[in-house]
C-alpha cells in the first residue's frame, strides 16, 4: 500500500502533465478531446504503471474529477472514472491498521487515515461560501450537490424516453457511483474499529456522516428520490428486450435510428447506478445501527444531531407509496437488509399478540422474525384477519420477497438470523419450516380469499418452496440408503 | 442449500426444458418473474438460449444464399423460432411439482410454464451460472458438479449470431489531421449494433475465467484467443459504455493462465496482434486497453507495444538495440515527414520500454531512449504546425524529463 506524500519530483510530474491539458482547456474540439485522453493516460502512466507510481497531487485529482464531473463524452466520462476508482485502490484514503501486515504489535486496530488526501467532497463551511459555483463546475461535490445530482438522477430518469438526454445522464449516474464508492470505502473501515472500538468518534468523522448531518440534506426527500431512481431504473431494464433493439433499428430512419450502443451502455451503468444505491442505503442503514448503539452507550453529543433511522422512512415510503413496493423488491437483493425491511412490513399489519402467545410456547413473544410473521398466516383465520388490513397482491409480494432474501442469506446468518427457532434445530430443519410455512401461508390466504389469483412471484416462491422440501426429503432418504448401504458393505466385509 | 445446488445440476443435466415465450399469455408487461423464479430455471433459460442460438446457426448454415443469409439472420433475432422441447416432459423437478396437490393453486403445465422478458431472463440466467461458478467460495461446502459448461466454440457462436465479426478495421481512409483517438469501426456487422447479449456474455467470461484454479474450462489457445475477442470488443466504439465491464473480463481473463503459460502466451497473442491490427491509431488504443494494474498487464502492455513496434518495422529489427536505432534517426526537416506514424511509434516505445523493466535493467537502452526522446523534443520547433508535430514534441519532452527527474 503506497503512501502519498512522499514524493521526489511530484512537481515536475505535476506540471508535465498538467500542461497536457493547458494548450486545449477554454477549447471544446476534437484537440481537447484528445488532449484529455492523453493526460488521464498520462497520469496512468505516472501513478498506477509502475511499481513506485506515485499518487496524483490535488491539481491532478482536481483535473480528474472535473473531467468525469463536466462529462462530456462517455468515453472521457468512462476513463476518468475508471482511473479515479483504481487511484482510490492503489492509493486508499483510510485503512486499519491489522490491514497494514507492518504492525503487529497492537492487538486494537487502529484506524489509519492518510493526511491531506483528496476528497471529492467539499467540506460543508468551504461550501457555504462559494454555493451554487461548486455545484455546476467540475470542482468538488458538497453535500447541497449531492442531493442535488441525486435529485437530476430521479428526474432524468423519469423521462418517458430518457435516453435521449443520455450522455449527460450516464456521466451523473457514474459520477454518482464513483461518490458511493468514496463514501463506501471511507464508511467500512471505520464501521469495523467503531464495532472493535466502541469509540463513536470514528464514525462521526466518517463522509456519510457528515454528509447527512448537514442542515442542507432534507433525508425524507433524498430517500425518496432514491427509492425513484431505483425503480425507475428496473423499469427501464424490465422493458429491454431484443425486439426493441431490432425493430427500432430496421425502421429505415438513419436521422431516429435507435441507438443500440447506447441502449446497452444505458443497461449496464443504470444497472451499476442501481448497485450503487443500494450501497449507498446499506451504509445508511448500517450506520444507523451504530448510532444508536452510540446513543445508548451515552457516546453521542447534541451536535449529532437527529436524524430518523433510515429503515424506517424506507418503510414510510413503501407504505405510502404501494407502486414502488414491487419494483423496490425487485431491485434490492441485499439479503439481511431486504429480510429487515420485508419483516417490518408485514409486523406493521399483522394482528398482534392474541394468536401468537396463544401459538408460542417457550420462544420469546416478540419473535418478530420472518418465520414469526410467517406463523400469522397458519390458519385460514389469521390469514383472513390479516388481508383485510393488506392486500394479498402485497402479501405475496412480502412473503415472496422475503422467502427469497430468507434463501440468500449466507449461512452464519441462517442460524443467528432466527434465534427462536434454532435453539435445538439446524439450518436446513429451519429451512423446511419456513418452505412449509410459506406453501401454507398461500394455502390459508386462497382459502381466505377465494378469488386471489397467485401472482408469477408468488408461483415461483411456492415452486421453490415445495422443491426444496421434496428434495430435502429425498436428500434424507438418500443419506438413509447411503447409511444402510454402507453397513451392507461393512457385513458383507465381516461375513 | 448445497445440495440443492447439487439437485439443480444434476435435473438440468438431464437436458434442458422450457420457460421460454412459447407462453403468449403475458399479463402484466413488466414481470416480477426473475428474483425468485427459481433457481432451475434460471439455469435453464441459459441454455434454451444456447440451444435457440445453435438452432439458428445451423439454418444459416443451411443456407446457401448468402444475401439471404443476412436477411434471415435478422429476421430471426425480431422472432425467434418457436421453441418447442418435449424432454420437459420428462424433468424430474417439474413433474414432481405437477403432481403435487399444491399445483392446484398455481396450475402450472408443461405447456405454461413461467415466462420473463427476455433482458431479464438474460439477466438471470446470467447471474445464476456466475453463482455457480463463484460457489465454492464459500467453506465447507461440497463443490458443485457441472456437468455440462459452454465451450469456448459456444461463447463464439453467441457473438458470432448477433453479427460478431472478428476483425480490427483501419481507420486510415479518414483524413489524417482528424485521425481520432476513438474512430473506429464496430466489431459487429454494422446494420446490426453490438450483440445485445454482450453484457451477460463479459460477466459469462469474466466468472467463467475465475474459476480455473478448480477446473480447466478452456484451452491455452482458446483463452489465448479469448484474450484477442476481447481486445478486440475494446476496439469497437459502441460497447465504450460497457469499458468497465470490458476491463474486468480482460482482468479474469489474464488471470486464467498459470504463471507459466502467461509468458508464452503472452507473446503469442501480441504477435498475433500485430499481425492483424492496421498500424494507425487503433494499435495505440489497443495498447491502452491493457490496464496495467499489475505485473501480469504490464508485461502484456509490454509486449503488445513491442510487438506492434517490431512490426511497423517489419521485423527488421533482430534486437531491442536494433528498434531504438531505426527510431533514433528523426528526419524533420523532410517535407514528407510523417508525424501521426512518429507519434504511434514514440507511444508504443513508450509503452514497450516503461510498462517493463527494460530500461532499468540496460543502461545502454536506457541511453538510447534518452537520445531518442531528445530528439523528437528538440529537433521539431515549437512553431512546427504540421498535424500531430506537436504532440510529438509535448509527449517527447514530458518523458524527457520523466527520464531526468527519475535519477
Amino acid at each position: 500500500m503506497e503512501k502519498p506524500g512522499s514524493t521526489r519530483n511530484v512537481g515536475g510530474i505535476e506540471e508535465n502533465i498538467l500542461a497536457i491539458l493547458d494548450s486545449s482547456e477554454a477549447k471544446d474540439n476534437q484537440d481537447a478531446y484528445e488532449d484529455r485522453i492523453t493526460f488521464l493516460e498520462a497520469v496512468r502512466a505516472a501513478s498506477i504503471v509502475p511499481k513506485d507510481g506515485t499518487p496524483p497531487t490535488y491539481a491532478m485529482f482536481e483535473a480528474i474529477f472535473s473531467i468525469l464531473r463536466i462529462g462530456k463524452s462517455l468515453e472521457l466520462t468512462m476513463e476518468s472514472f475508471r482511473l479515479l476508482n483504481e487511484l482510490d485502490k492503489r492509493f486508499p484514503r483510510i485503512y486499519s491498521s491489522d490491514v497494514d501486515n507492518s504492525t503487529s504489535s497492537s492487538s486494537v486496530p487502529e484506524l489509519i487515515v492518510v493526511e491531506e488526501a483528496w476528497y471529492p467532497f467539499a467540506s460543508s463551511e468551504n461550501a457555504s461560501n462559494e454555493r451554487g459555483a461548486t455545484n455546476n463546475s467540475g470542482g468538488p461535490v458538497d453535500s447541497s450537490g449531492f442531493q442535488l445530482l441525486i435529485q437530476d438522477l430521479a428526474d432524468a430518469t423519469d423521462e418517458a424516453n430518457f435516453q435521449a438526454s443520455e450522455t449527460k445522464t450516464l456521466a451523473n449516474m457514474l459520477l454518482f457511483q464513483y461518490l458511493i464508492n468514496v463514501l463506501e470505502w471511507d464508511f467500512l473501515p471505520r464501521n469495523r474499529i467503531y464495532k472493535e472500538t466502541m469509540n463513536w468518534v470514528v464514525l462521526r468523522e466518517s463522509l456519510i456522516n457528515m454528509l447527512l448531518v448537514s442542515r442542507k440534506v432534507n433525508q425524507k426527500s433524498l430517500t425518496k428520490d432514491c427509492l425513484t431512481i431505483m425503480c425507475n431504473l428496473y423499469q427501464t431494464h424490465a422493458g429491454f428486450t431484443d425486439d426493441l433493439i431490432c425493430s427500432k433499428k430496421s425502421v429505415a430512419q438513419p436521422a431516429e435510428k435507435f441507438d443500440a450502443a447506447a441502449a446497452i451502455a444505458l443497461l449496464e451503468i443504470g444497472n451499476n447506478t442501481c448497485i450503487a444505491m443500494q450501497k449507498f442505503l446499506v451504509i445508511i442503514m448500517e450506520l444507523d445501527v451504530s448510532k444508536q448503539s452510540a446513543d445508548i452507550q451515552g457516546s453521542t453529543t447534541r451536535a449529532d444531531g437527529i436524524r430518523s433511522p433510515l429503515l424506517e422512512i424506507i418503510l414510510e415510503e413503501l407504505t405510502y407509496n404501494k407502486d414502488i413496493l414491487d419494483p423496490f423488491l425487485q431491485v434490492f437483493d441485499e439479503p439481511k437488509w431486504k429480510l429487515e425491511i420485508v419483516v417490518k412490513y408485514l409486523w406493521k399489519y399483522i394482528a398482534k399478540p392474541s394468536i401468537r402467545t396463544r401459538r408460542s410456547n417457550g420462544p420469546p413473544d416478540d419473535d418478530a422474525s420472518f418465520n414469526g410473521a410467517l406463523k400469522c398466516f397458519s390458519n385460514i383465520t389469521s390469514a383472513k384477519s390479516t388481508i383485510k388490513k393488506i392486500r394479498t397482491e402485497v402479501v405475496q409480494l412480502l412473503l415472496a420477497h422475503g422467502f427469497q432474501a430468507h434463501l440468500s442469506l449466507p449461512c452464519e446468518n441462517l442460524l443467528v438470523g432466527d434465534t427462536s427457532t434454532s435453539d435445538g434445530e439446524t439450518s436446513s430443519g429451519l429451512l423446511v419450516e419456513i418452505c412449509e410455512n410459506i406453501i401454507s401461508a398461500f394455502k390459508n390466504m386462497k382459502a381466505a380469499d377465494k378469488r386471489m389469483e397467485v401472482l408469477s412471484l408468488g408461483k415461483e416462491a411456492l415452486f421453490t418452496a415445495a422443491t426444496i422440501v421434496s428434495a430435502k426429503s429425498q436428500y434424507v432418504t438418500g443419506q438413509l440408503q447411503i447409511a444402510i448401504g454402507e453397513s451392507l458393505t461393512r457385513t458383507e466385509e465381516r461375513a | 442449500m448445497v445440495d440443492m445446488e447439487d439437485n439443480f445440476l444434476d435435473f438440468e443435466s438431464e437436458d434442458p426444458l422450457l420457460t421460454r415465450p412459447a407462453v403468449t399469455k403475458r399479463r402484466r408487461k413488466t414481470i416480477g418473474l426473475d428474483d425468485l423464479l427459481t433457481d432451475f430455471y434460471k439455469e435453464e433459460d441459459k441454455i434454451v438460449e444456447k440451444e435457440a442460438k445453435r438452432a439458428k446457426a445451423r439454418r444459416n448454415n443451411d443456407s446457401d444464399e448468402d444475401d439471404n443469409d443476412k436477411e434471415a439472420a435478422l429476421f430471426d433475432i425480431k422472432t425467434p423460432p418457436p421453441l418447442s422441447f418435449p424432454e420437459l416432459k420428462t424433468c424430474r423437478v417439474l413433474q414432481s411439482f405437477m403432481d403435487d396437490e399444491l399445483n392446484s393453486l398455481i396450475d402450472i403445465s408443461t405447456e405454461n410454464v413461467l415466462y420473463s422478458s427476455k433482458e431479464n431472463l438474460r439477466a438471470s440466467a446470467c447471474d445464476f451460472w456466475c453463482a455457480i461458478l463463484s460457489f465454492e467460495n464459500e467453506v465447507d461446502l461440497p463443490p458443485v458438479k457441472i456437468d455440462w459448461f459452454p465451450s469456448y466454440f459456444e461463447l463464439k457462436i453467441a457473438l458470432e449470431n448477433y453479427g460478431f465479426l472478428f476483425n480490427f478495421s483501419s481507420n486510415t481512409d479518414s483524413a489524417p489531421s482528424k485521425v481520432a483517438l476513438g474512430a473506429m469501426a464496430s466489431a459487429f456487422a454494422h446494420e446490426r449494433g453490438p450483440a445485445p447479449n454482450i453484457r451477460a456474455w463479459l460477466k459469462f467470461v469474466t466468472a467463467a475465467c475465475q474459476k480455473r484454479n478448480k477446473m480447466a474450462m478452456y484451452l491455452t489457445s482458446e483463452a489465448e484467443e479469448l484474450i484477442e475477442v476481447i481486445i478486440c470488443l475494446f476496439s469497437d466504439r459502441q460497447l465504450q459504455g460497457l469499458s468497465m465491464l470490458l476491463h474486468e473480463c480482460m482482468q479474469s481473463a489474464i488471470s486464467y493462465f498459470t504463471e507459466n503459460e502467461w509468458e508464452s502466451s503472452c507473446e503469442k497473442i501480441a504477435n498475433s496482434l500485430a499481425c492483424r491490427v492496421p498500424k494507425d491509431v487503433t494499435c495505440l488504443r489497443i495498447v491502452e486497453c491493457i490496464s496495467g494494474v499489475d505485473t501480469r498487464s504490464k508485461l502484456f502492455r509490454s509486449a503488445i507495444a513491442h510487438q506492434m513496434l517490431l512490426s511497423c518495422y517489419d521485423h527488421k529489427a533482430p534486437n531491442d538495440e536494433e528498434i531504438l536505432k531505426l527510431l533514433i534517426p528523426v528526419n524533420v526537416k523532410d517535407k514528407k515527414c510523417d508525424f501521426s506514424k512518429m507519434y504511434i511509434h514514440l507511444v508504443l516505445a513508450e509503452n514497450w520500454l516503461l510498462s517493463s523493466q527494460l530500461v532499468e535493467d540496460k543502461p545502454v537502452l536506457k541511453a538510447m531512449w534518452r537520445l531518442y526522446l531528445r530528439n523528437c523534443s528538440c529537433l521539431i520547433a515549437s512553431t512546427d504546425l504540421r498535424s500531430f508535430a506537436s504532440k510529438v514534441r509535448n509527449k517527447a519532452s514530458y518523458l524527457l524529463q520523466g527520464t531526468i527527474t527519475a535519477d
